[in-house]
């Protein structure tokens, strides 16, 4: 295993490197760059807020073992991006080894960035690392949803997979040095443990997450946030984090049995915040 | 050969009773105003009687005291700084009464701490949450004077788990409510998942820190809109 991850580490599967820069008023790439299998589809703009829109791919269609995916993604001062993918993200068996996404995110001065990303399928016998460091500014935004789903067996059990292990590591650059705001870490090991049980998924199959880092962040917000639960058939929880060189995270989880209900919350919540700092309309996508 | 063994009595004998005293349930750090979110389940009716608490009692140990007061406990021991272990569980407890309770029980620990078991790595401590550089947690609180008493690693380790099952046990005897000697029952059971955790957190990897499920998270988050209740987390 050592051995494989060691080769992965030496040659990616696939990178990817963007710089998204202000020029005239709009979000455009300053610097890109792929390789291998990994790479964005033309920018595009889904309104007229500036917010350029990249849409990552995997030709390969899915994460192997000890595939190593390595993602830069940099939002220069002032820069408006969304990043999203064109499907969902599917991770094979991967026998005696991992497959790993490295996603490293920066945010400058006013820098606003959106991850919405399609849910994460891992199949049968598949083990998977997402590590993601995201390093903010206090006046950058951040707003990263995410759906992991029960995977998928032929046999049309859950929980097939062998371990999915999603770490995220957001940073304040302060003008006394970069500062932890958060660390996220989600592990699920199906063969360790009753992973559906009391304490673990309480019963239910989908998971869904949703973190927001802003200056703007308040208890209010939590609040709305919390009502807007209401109307779904979801079991949520929402809380903020400690406030960390003025900037604060609002930390929304929720557990439900199905992506689409999962999704409606989350777009429902980033609904609020386009409209209320952004001025822009909720996210369609449009991919189907 | 007596002298050697009179010497490890002595020895053990050194830190035996510090230890009894930090972890007695008397030691007035406010234990028994937080459920760690265990009444969120009383709440929605999952935990109501001996058995129901014994599973949640037991996923705790295994996830929120492993993976979170357990391995800072243990990086503690390995020599991280405190300067970064303290940040590090401030960002990881994302609930944020579970982050409340911590840094509580935690000054508390200092405050008592420095009077009874005064040390130079404490009184650092202290100095770091003066000046605004730590929030001042329970297990970091605990792991520096055990260390500077002389307990060992996995001695502490388990001496910190028990001490904090014993008052959630102890809490759930009062809310749910449960008789004296189903305490005891739940007690002597959760021993053998803390000894689990104890060789579990010996094991575990840095990246490993903060892998707590979500269901427990998610209660913890809930209980901060929960109407009526008996605890502060």
């Amino acid at each position: 295993m050592t051995a494989a991850v060691a080769a992965a580490v030496e040659s990616p599967m696939g990178e990817l490197e963007l710089v998204v820069a202000v020029r005239g008023g709009r979000s455009v790439a300053a610097h890109q760059y792929h390789r291998g299998a990994l790479r964005v589809l033309r920018p595009h703009y889904l309104d007229d807020s500036g917010q350029v829109c990249y849409v990552l791919v995997n030709p390969g269609g899915a994460y192997l073992g000890a595939d190593l995916y390595v993602i830069d993604v940099e939002a220069g001062d002032g820069a408006k991006v969304l990043l999203t993918t064109q499907s969902a993200t599917k991770i094979y068996r991967t026998p005696g080894s991992f497959a790993e996404q490295r996603m490293t995110l920066r945010l400058g001065e006013g820098a606003q960035l959106e991850l919405a990303p399609d849910q994460l399928i891992a199949y049968r016998e598949a083990s998977y690392r997402q590590n993601t460091h995201i390093t903010v500014r206090p006046s950058s935004s951040l707003v990263m949803a995410e759906v992991v789903t029960p995977g998928w067996s032929p046999d049309g059990a859950s929980f097939r997979y062998e371990e999915l292990r999603l770490r995220n590591e957001i940073h304040v650059e302060t003008p006394d040095g970069t500062k932890m705001l958060a660390l996220d870490n989600l592990l699920i090991r199906p063969p360790l443990n009753d992973v559906t049980g009391m304490g673990f998924m309480e019963g239910y199959s989908h998971l869904g997450s949703l973190v927001v880092v802003d200056a703007r962040v308040d208890q209010a917000l939590a609040d709305e946030f919390h009502a807007l639960t209401a109307g779904h058939d979801a079991h949520t929880g929402v809380s903020l984090t400690a406030c960390v060189g003025g900037t604060t995270g609002v930390v929304l989880r929720s557990l439900s049995n199905s992506t689409e209900e999962l999704n409606r919350l989350l777009g429902a919540c980033t609904a609020l915040l386009r409209e209320r700092w952004y001025g822009q309309p909720p996210l369609n996508l449009r991919k189907y | 050969m007596l002298n050697t063994r009179t010497d490890a009595v002595a020895a053990a004998g050194s830190y035996q009773l510090a230890l009894q005293q930090l972890t007695d349930s008397a030691l007035p750090t406010g234990a028994f105003a937080h459920s760690l979110g265990f009444e969120t389940y009383i709440e929605r009716g999952l935990v109501h009687d001996e058995a129901s608490f014994g599973v949640w009692l037991s996923a705790f140990i295994g996830q929120q005291l492993t993976y979170s007061d357990g391995l800072a406990i243990r990086f503690l021991y390995d020599g991280v700084p405190l300067a970064e272990l303290d940040p590090l569980l401030t960002a990881q407890l994302l609930p944020r009464q579970l982050r409340e309770a911590s840094t509580k029980m935690g000054t508390r620990l200092l405050e008592i701490g420095s009077e009874v078991f005064p040390s130079p790595e404490l009184a650092e401590y202290r100095e770091l949450v003066t000046a605004g550089r730590a929030a001042g947690h329970q297990p970091l609180a605990f792991a520096v004077v055990a260390r500077s008493l002389g307990v060992p690693r996995t001695e502490a380790l388990a001496a910190y788990l028990f001490a904090a099952v014993t008052s959630l046990t102890q809490n759930a005897v009062r809310a749910i409510p449960l008789g004296q000697n189903a305490g005891q029952r739940l007690l002597r059971k959760a021993a053998d998942d803390v000894a689990a955790a104890v060789e579990r957190v010996g094991r575990l990897a840095p990246d490993d820190f903060g892998a707590v499920s979500p269901g427990l998270e998610i209660s913890q988050m809930r209980h901060e809109r929960q109407r009526a209740r008996m605890f502060m987390s």
